[in-house]
């Protein structure tokens, strides 16, 4: 039976202690800590309260991950979430503009977020045989085209009532909401995947979806279920974006995709399927919100920044493997 | 005998430090960080480079920060950075109208002066707006441009961009209004806007059209840099009497400008991208020292520059116009053709 963490496969379990600092979440928490050391060495702006401050903007990004790691371990892909974003954030500034209360606006960017991630789900379950990266690519383009469309030609929308959105931009004593937030779902997104039936059945759907379909799972069902509420966190992402430009245009949420993806692989969870953890995931998007902080209090050129994050990344997804050989010589040598 | 020894240098420190500001900037130890729209535009960081000396030379230290991408939400993480770093002045050119109110508002309750150039937030957003020229700026320039080279009668025609240019069409219709407020334009025929798309060989073709079609032509205004860069070249090539102006690219235009009968262009216009950057730089550091707020009818000197006052933008806000756009012609071309 594979760990939960899925990195490993052992019969024995060694001592705790050996086994948590020896884990890949283990390495990403001395990471963490080693980041900020670097962080307020370089930066002599970066402490606490500016951390805080800066904060909201990257958060909204680490929702995605969240769902996304779901759907990386189903061994999946969804590219798509930056253009739900897009729309989302859309809908809610129209919705917002008419006057509405902002709990309808709330509710309508969950609706459009969640109708979005059906949509995919739908796709992806009636033609089973369908690759989701190419679905997913093909909704991104719809889902912005959407949005570009009811944006016309200025390309932009601003919320010409800002209250409620500033109400969610808000903070209790220097902490903001969305941190509360997101630290909450990725507590339920967490024990849901670890410990939860739901999860065992995700993990086995990654590992080898027939074996799973076999032993009676409905692998569909809960395809669908993942894709639609990668959908509604999406529709939350776009609340939080808006909460802090106070509208949306045409470039909104580009890329968000590929920063949530990024975040995953970097915690641990294997595009492969059936492997890793949220743990790591929701570490990883820490280190990486609190370098780019750090980093970028200093100016440092924001293409320089992402060379870094990008050599991160392939140091990470190159690791295991590096220890993997190393292991090996080690036992042939023996 | 180490306290005397101290004590002197100490008392060195302070006569030097009282007669300093004598000799020194304005804007000592101040620091101003100027926010651009995206990395890698070449016109921007001529305005750019002019800010940081002018800044710098009122002894400011200036960063130039550019976003990861040209989006606003990209400018909001750099403005977060900025906002953590308490510079004294953000100097901005905003990507989007409304979506950086809420981070400049930040940054503004935080003491920082907001100041934007080039391309303006709301007017909520910013304390003041520096621009290059208004419309109707551009539209008397070129209209005397005409007059002028037409020697003050004839018929002129214009060669636009796309028929839906926003900017082209509102030259041409201050252009217009102009040439019809005023007696002293009563000589000139404006014949036809001819349209080109921005395209070389189509703004080729319909300048020849218009040389077809109009024999006694005397004039082409191109407001547009491919417009007057193709009918330059058409116009030189055949030796043609007609003469051009417009608004272009020094280092395009290069070789047909010329007061002579063998250049095609006798001078032609643009903004003075450099004296942006400059007039920025100095009303920033008067919102830093406080002598102006940004508020109506202010005036303030900007050095060498000469004196400016602010007036209302079209947006309900205030802005410093930079005056009229620069002119190029033989004495000047080639310098500026390195920058542009």
């Amino acid at each position: 039976m594979a760990g939960k963490s899925g990195r490993s496969i052992n019969n024995v379990p060694e001592s705790s202690l050996k086994r948590a600092f020896l884990s890949w979440e283990g390495i990403l928490l001395v990471l963490f800590v080693v980041i900020n050391i670097f962080c307020a060495c370089y930066s002599e702006y970066y402490n606490l309260n500016s951390l805080l401050r800066q904060m909201p903007v990257y958060l909204a990004e680490v929702f995605l991950m969240l769902p996304m790691a779901y759907i990386l371990v189903l061994g999946e892909i969804d590219i798509s979430v930056g253009s739900i974003v897009c729309l989302s954030a859309t809908m809610s500034c129209i919705v917002c503009n008419t006057g509405a209360p902002f709990i309808v606006v709330i509710i309508t960017a969950l609706v459009v977020g969640t109708l979005c991630g059906a949509v995919n789900g739908f796709i992806l379950t009636k033609f089973t045989e369908l690759p989701p990266m190419i679905v997913t690519l093909a909704t991104q383009i719809i889902f912005r085209g959407i949005a570009e469309i009811i944006l016309g030609s200025g390309g932009s929308i601003s919320a010409s009532n800002t209250d409620g959105f500033r109400m969610l931009a808000g903070k209790v004593g220097s902490v903001p909401y969305i941190l509360f937030l997101v630290l909450i779902l990725a507590v339920i997104f967490a024990v849901i995947l670890g410990k939860s039936t739901f999860g065992r059945r995700v993990y086995a759907i990654g590992t080898n979806r027939l074996t799973a379909y076999y032993s009676g799972i409905h692998v569909q069902k809960i395809r669908m279920i993942i894709y639609t509420i990668m959908g509604t966190v999406s529709g939350l992402c776009a609340l939080f974006i808006v909460s802090s430009s106070y509208g949306a245009n045409t470039t909104t949420g580009n890329g968000f995709e590929m920063d949530a993806i990024a975040m995953a692989v970097f915690g641990g969870i294997s595009s492969t399927g059936g492997k890793g953890n949220l743990a790591g995931g929701v570490i990883s998007a820490f280190i990486i919100v609190c370098l780019r902080v750090g980093l970028g209090q200093k100016n440092v050129h924001a293409q320089v920044i992402l060379l870094i994050l990008g050599v991160l990344l392939i140091c990470a997804v190159a690791l295991p493997n590096v220890v993997k050989q190393i292991q090996r010589t080690m036992k042939t040598r023996k | 005998m180490n306290k005397k020894v101290l004590s002197a240098i100490l008392c060195g420190t302070m006569i030097v430090g009282a007669a300093c500001p004598v000799f020194a900037g304005t804007a000592d130890g101040k620091k101003i960080a100027l926010v651009g729209k995206s990395a890698g535009n070449a016109f921007f960081e001529i305005a750019a480079a002019s800010f940081k000396e002018a800044a710098e030379a009122e002894g400011a230290t200036v960063d130039v920060v550019y976003p990861e991408t040209a989006t606003a939400d990209a400018q909001i993480k750099v403005l977060d950075n900025l906002i953590s770093q308490q510079p004294d002045a953000i100097c901005i050119a905003a990507n989007d109208v409304n979506a950086l109110q809420a981070k400049l508002e930040e940054a503004m309750a935080e003491g920082i002066k907001v100041s934007s150039f080039d391309s303006a937030p709301n007017k909520d957003s910013r304390q003041v707006f520096v621009n290059q020229a208004g419309t109707v700026a551009v539209g008397q320039a070129l209209m005397d441009a005409v007059l002028d080279i037409a020697g003050g009668e004839g018929q002129w025609a214009i060669l636009s961009a796309t028929s839906q240019a926003a900017n082209q069409n509102a030259w041409i219709d201050a252009m217009k209004t102009i040439m019809e407020g005023d007696e002293k334009y009563s000589g000139l025929e404006l014949v036809e806007v001819a349209y080109g798309d921005d395209e070389p060989q189509k703004s080729t073709d319909q300048t020849a059209a218009l040389l077809e079609k109009y024999p006694d032509l005397k004039v082409i205004c191109a407001p547009t840099t491919v417009g007057i860069a193709a009918a330059a070249k058409y116009l030189q090539d055949n030796g043609s009497a007609c003469k051009l102006t417009g608004l272009g690219l020094p280092s395009e235009m290069i070789e047909y400008t010329g007061a002579d009968d063998e250049h095609s262009c006798p001078y032609f216009y643009l903004w003075d991208m450099q004296g942006l950057g400059k007039l920025s730089a100095y009303a920033t550091i008067a919102l830093v020292n406080d002598e102006i707020t940004g508020a109506l009818d202010e005036t303030f000197t900007a050095s060498d520059l000469g004196e400016y006052t602010i007036t209302e933008a079209d947006d309900g806000g205030t802005e410093i116009v930079l005056g009229l756009p620069l002119q190029f012609n033989s004495d000047n071309i080639e310098e500026m053709a390195k920058l542009y």
